[in-house]
């Protein structure tokens, strides 16, 4: 849940990087730790195991300065995505604003994709948010590994199987280059913000 | 394609996922690619290439069981743990203690007992909060197996006049209960004073109902380590579907019906890894009843009860 200090016009809220295990979750939030740095305020925190492999969450705050009078302040997280940690996802997701669902494009990994979101579904349940009304964004990663002949999904298919009900903004994405990356959370930012705003009526 | 780039774009693909950390997608590709060299007869250089394959496949298997064994909770560094403590209280604008409490927590959640313990230990001397702290406390001991330690600081807490004795009386009957759940009976004294009303006991049925969904965390989760069968050595993660007390029930897709057979009614699981909201543990537990859903939409699965025998 955002935090909004009326007094200090201040508002922080909370987004998840979500989505299967090596998806690129991490990769995402290194890549804009290391491009934004005008907007990110302090170290990136990863706690890892092996293979570089999330444990528990990694997390990022950044602000976005002023907006409408008010001083807009983001935690970006993620969470791990092996299966086993599925209580560590839920607690990573406790308060959420809005969420980036990042696939993997490997043909490979198509039946991991849709268990990830069946599961940030169950999680979202949970702490009584529906999937269809939380703030979220798509971005269907990996779409470099075309260039070495790796097979991936279609687009279309991938829109197909994840976003069909759903019909939230998607973006195709390379998070070792940063292709999609800013444009993916800044998509995320703008629906967030504009939940925000209409719960909290701030930028009246 | 010839035989030379199908193979080349076999070990290729395999290669992408290995350095990706998908390693059964490697390990599968590799098969393939193995598969294909030993399906070409009179292929040159065909032994050494098959002991290339084999190999990689080594050095996968290698890295998979490091991942398997990868620590669920390791003892994070004093930074790290601030953090979590501060980004995981919720009540921050709300009540102070009510915060610090939620931060204690917090980390006991992600397996950080010994600074939880140390934090929780701090705020005993809040009125407001002194009876969950308490509990957490001897929560965080009976996670990790210190049984006799949750015993010693309930003798200790006993001795001092920290607590009043209603305050006291709860957090001895949640202890009582905590032991007897683990088949302990260990005789608790009761605190001198407290009045009847604080104890659970006195209003028996709600009460009762209230103190035993306390006794036993909500399990979201079990990882069960197979002992036997194709899947032996092996860690699978099951949702709970239910949860009456220390009764679990799941779901077990007929697609998984080879893993079913593997877990027969009476039989002791003894490596089980249970996921809740509040902690991460290792315990054991036996299949209680294993059925097979007649009708409905799950019809053909699995209904699998699991009693938690220890934890």
């Amino acid at each position: 849940m955002a935090i909004f200090n009326l007094k200090k016009r201040l508002i922080e809220c909370k987004i998840v990087y979500y989505g299967p295990g090596r998806c690129g979750k991490t990769t995402n939030l290194e890549y804009i730790f290391a491009q934004y740095k005008k907007q990110v305020k302090g170290e990136m925190v990863s706690i890892n195991t092996e293979g570089d492999r999330t444990l528990f969450f990694d997390f990022l705050p950044m602000g976005l300065g002023q907006i409408r009078g008010c001083d807009v302040r983001v935690q970006l997280y993620t969470v791990p995505g092996q299966v086993k940690y599925s209580s560590t996802r839920k607690l990573v997701l406790r308060g959420v604003d809005g969420v980036v669902f990042v696939a993997d494009s490997l043909e490979v990994r198509r039946e991991k994709n849709m268990a990830s979101l069946k599961d940030l579904q169950a999680n979202l349940k949970e702490y009584g948010k529906s999937i269809f009304k939380v703030p979220l964004v798509m971005q269907y990663n990996k779409r470099d590994l075309a260039d070495q002949g790796i097979p991936l999904m279609p687009i279309k298919l991938m829109e197909r199987d994840l976003n069909r009900q759903l019909k939230v903004p998607s973006f195709e994405g390379s998070a070792v280059t940063g292709k999609g990356v800013g444009i993916t959370l800044k998509e995320c930012l703008k629906s967030t913000l504009k939940a925000l705003q209409k719960e909290f009526k701030w930028a009246q | 394609m010839d035989i030379k780039q199908r193979l080349k774009s076999m070990l290729q693909e395999a290669e992408i996922y290995r350095s990706q950390g998908l390693i059964s997608e490697a390990y599968g590709k590799y098969k393939a690619a193995a598969d294909f060299v030993n399906s070409i007869e009179n292929l040159k250089n065909k032994q050494s290439l098959l002991n290339a394959i084999s190999d990689k496949i080594s050095a996968l298997d290698d890295t998979q069981k490091k991942v398997d064994k990868g620590p669920t909770s390791p003892e994070l560094s004093k930074k790290a743990q601030d953090l979590i403590k501060n980004l995981f209280s919720f009540s921050e604008n709300v009540d102070e203690d009510s915060a610090a409490l939620e931060g204690a927590v917090a980390l006991a959640k992600f397996g950080q007992f010994d600074r939880a313990i140390n934090d929780l230990t701090e705020l005993l001397p809040k009125e407001g909060i002194r009876v969950e702290a308490a509990k957490n406390i001897l929560r965080c001991h009976l996670t990790t197996n210190s049984t006799e330690e949750a015993v010693n600081i309930y003798h200790q807490w006993h001795s001092e006049d920290l607590f009043q004795p209603n305050q006291l009386e709860l957090v001895r009957v949640y202890l009582s209960d905590a032991l007897q759940n683990k088949g302990l009976d260990i005789p608790l004294p009761s605190p001198v004073g407290a009045d009847d009303s604080a104890a659970p006991k006195s209003e028996p049925s709600v009460q009762a109902a209230q103190e035993s969904e306390e006794e036993f965390l909500d399990i979201t989760s079990i990882g069960i380590t197979f002992e036997s069968g194709p899947r032996k050595g092996k860690m699978v993660e099951f949702d709970v579907n239910f949860q009456s007390g220390n009764m679990l029930s799941l779901i077990i897709s007929k697609q998984e019906q080879e893993m079913v057979e593997d877990l027969k009614a009476g039989m002791e699981v003894k490596d089980i890894q249970f996921y809740s909201p509040i902690a991460i543990f290792n315990g054991a537990g036996v299949v209680a009843s294993k059925t097979k859903i007649k009708s409905g939409p799950k019809q053909g699965d699995y209904c699998l009860d699991i009693r938690i025998k220890s934890s």
